[in-house]
């Protein structure tokens, strides 16, 4: 079959001339590859803008997956989300989604988002600004953004202005099966602790680092020198027989938990709630080093055509029900402080620590997840961990 | 004068024919295979830049890290042509009595066989892979057995069965012996039935037949199923990272993270180059040994 080709090439086409050619057609896909990646997160252009009236509509929303998408709880978000959304506006908001905020932003910096809202977390909120691709949101079109927490207001804040709106934010901890564990300590060495070797789960991410950091008393984890960051690598890599696999979806290792084959893990506030639902003996730790608490935000996109519906679609985000919904649901914090807390599930009052949250979202209890100036270089050290 | 003509029209008409009809796949091919292999050649030496770290300036520098600086993935990579080399043989071995069964026992329901070895492939991928999480899991079939005929205790699992190479080996092996028995039963359907009548009534043992004539015959179909397998299991990461846990951890992954978990791309463009170059290397070494018709059904 391949010497027929060959001899059909070969016989038609002559060689060179098919080489030129593919140089050519292929030089020029290069060429325009190069410019649309250039070009692909302009800033927004000083036009005036039209009303709300006059905007396509049409709100596309970049966002996590399991938000939007309805694959947890389908019904429970379309009367948050969407439906307030919709009575303000008349327009349904369409969703793509992105597994972690790494390739969420990724894709965003190679110019292939056309979208209105995106949702990131803290830690990327800088690289989205310095890429040009979102542009800061008017709060005083957003009505319930007075109800947002300002200690969290202000993890969206860059150079003065409001570039991203706070809504979710969560920890991560140690959680642990009662029933089959006994810490030592409170403290993260239980993520490598020898007696429960093969039981337990770390993250897949660089942020195992950040939490060998904290253990092994790094002043600050989020911008650790090369030879700290050897050091972390050395120690989780010595560690790295004890467990059992690295999870990259929350939900995975929720299944794991939940069947036993690990009874240790990395764990944000999901998987202690649905480990609560169930009944199971599951404790989320507050270790001494701290916990890490996460949030993430909506961003606008500096090129959206949809501003006002962008901003209406921030609102319903912003709202007492949305924060309701994602404690309840999800058992995450949600930025809107004037949920009445008697009314959640008493486990995630206590597990997220609402009743104080200025003490529980600062040190000592817990430690934001920061922006990583060199996130290449610590995103290295870890795939030495891995590779090793 | 008239038949010169007609035969120079004809000969017009059929390299238009032939070039209207190959430039629907040379295109497709330019645009989607070779432009994008371009694209991350020009972007491992550093030619293009998308993300505010990368330099945007010409470079052999990663090349050169990842060939002689020491680099973890060059470790990784001979780590994935090992594992990639024990899938191959071991698929091989299974696949081939596979086929020869097929070929030469199965007489008039060699097709409904046939058929009934690829129905796998009518499954998810995902599926096939994912129920193996269930059976070689701490709780899973496996260790449920070794519990019941307490051979093991329910606290005490084999826990290397899964999130190990061994499991990553075990199911990567699982995948691919229906697909690989395609190519030697093919093989061994086309070889010469006379052949093997004239060793036996020559008096050549079943054994001594087999190892002088039908193997050696059915050599094509066996490096075409090896390499069916080698190549595309290097560069695998799929399963390694459904079933592979921290120790299945293969180049393919690796090369996955550097595009999706790290904005890096110029060394995983590197990485991406260099696995394309192994490949395409192996796929000539292994071309002057298969016959493609030889094997093709």
């Amino acid at each position: 079959m391949a010497s027929d080709f060959d001899r059909l090439i070969a016989k038609r086409l002559r060689r060179r001339d098919f080489m030129r050619y593919a140089g050519i057609a292929a030089g020029a896909g290069v060429l325009a590859s190069c410019k649309k990646a250039s070009t692909g997160a302009s800033p927004a252009s000083g036009s005036p803008r039209p009303p709300i009236a006059q905007e396509p509509g049409g709100l596309k929303v970049f966002d996590w997956a399991g938000y939007g998408g309805g694959e947890y709880y389908p019904k429970q978000e379309v009367q948050v989300f969407t439906d307030p959304y919709k009575a303000a506006t008349g327009d349904t908001p369409t969703f793509v989604l992105f597994d972690d905020d790494d390739k969420g932003y990724t894709k965003v910096a190679t110019g292939n988002a056309p979208y209105d809202v995106v949702h990131p977390c803290a830690y990327r909120f800088k690289d989205y600004v310095a890429l040009g691709a979102v542009q800061p949101w008017d709060t005083s079109l957003i009505k319930n953004f007075s109800q947002l927490s300002p200690l969290l207001e202000q993890f969206g804040q860059i150079d003065g202005q409001q570039y991203f709106i706070p809504e979710d934010w969560g920890y991560i901890a140690p959680m642990y099966n009662a029933d089959h564990v006994q810490p030592q300590e409170d403290s993260w060495s239980l993520l490598w602790d020898d007696r429960y070797a093969k039981r337990i789960a770390w993250i897949n991410t660089l942020e195992m680092l950040v939490i060998a950091g904290y253990y092994n008393g790094v002043a600050d984890p989020w911008t650790m020198t090369d030879d700290e960051l050897a050091a972390q690598r050395d120690f989780l890599i010595s560690k790295k027989d004890l467990v059992s696999f690295f999870w990259d979806f929350s939900y995975d290792f929720w299944l794991k938990f939940k069947r036993g084959d690990v009874w240790i893990g990395y764990a944000w506030p999901d998987a202690y709630g649905y480990a609560s639902a169930q009944g199971m003996n599951a404790v989320y730790m507050q270790p001494k080093e701290g916990r890490i608490h996460w949030s993430c935000g909506l961003g606008l996109f500096a090129d959206s055509q949809n501003y006002f519906h962008a901003h209406e679609y921030a609102n319903t985000w912003s709202s007492a029900k949305a924060a309701a919904f994602l404690e309840s649901y999800y058992y995450y914090g949600h930025a809107n402080t004037t949920v009445d807390t008697s009314k959640l599930p008493t486990g995630v009052v206590k597990a997220l620590n609402l009743d104080n949250l200025q003490a529980a979202l600062s040190p000592p209890l817990s430690h934001p997840e920061s922006w990583i100036s060199r996130r290449d270089v610590y995103q290295q050290y870890w795939q030495d961990v891995k590779t090793a | 004068m008239d038949s010169a003509d007609d035969a120079r029209r004809w000969r017009r008409r059929d390299r238009a024919s032939t070039a209207g009809l190959l430039s629907g796949p040379l295109l497709w091919l330019l645009l989607f295979f070779l432009a994008p292999v371009i694209y991350v050649a020009v972007y491992s030496v550093g030619g293009i830049k998308i993300f505010p770290n990368d330099t945007g300036v010409l470079s052999l520098g990663d090349w050169k890290h990842f060939l002689v600086g020491g680099s973890v993935y060059m470790g990784l990579f001979w780590k994935s042509i090992r594992i990639a080399l024990t899938v191959s043989v071991i698929v091989v071995i299974l696949a081939y009595p596979v086929g020869y069964f097929l070929a030469l026992c199965a007489k008039k329901r060699k097709y409904v066989l046939l058929l009934l070895i690829i129905a796998p492939f009518l499954t998810s991928y995902l599926l096939r892979v994912l129920a193996w999480e269930v059976i070689l899991g701490d709780s899973g079939v496996v260790n449920a057995f070794l519990s019941a005929v307490h051979l093991r205790s329910p606290d005490h699992p084999v826990t290397w069965l899964l999130n190990s190479q061994f499991s990553v080996i075990l199911v990567l092996a699982y995948v691919w012996v229906p697909f690989v028995a395609l190519p030697i039963f093919v093989s061994l359907d086309n070889l010469d039935g006379s052949l093997l009548e004239a060793a036996s009534d020559l008096g050549a043992s079943r054994l001594r037949t087999f190892l002088r004539i039908t193997l050696p015959l059915s050599l094509p179909g066996v490096i075409a199923a090896f390499v069916f397998v080698f190549v595309p299991t290097i560069g695998e990461f799929v399963t390694p990272l459904l079933v592979g846990g921290p120790r299945g951890y293969m180049y393919g992954n690796a090369i996955a993270d550097q595009f999706t978990k790290s904005t890096d791309w110029q060394t995983g463009s590197v990485l991406a180059m260099f696995l394309l170059l192994v490949v395409a290397a192996l796929m000539v070494l292994f071309g002057r040994y298969v016959r493609v018709r030889s094997v093709a059904a």
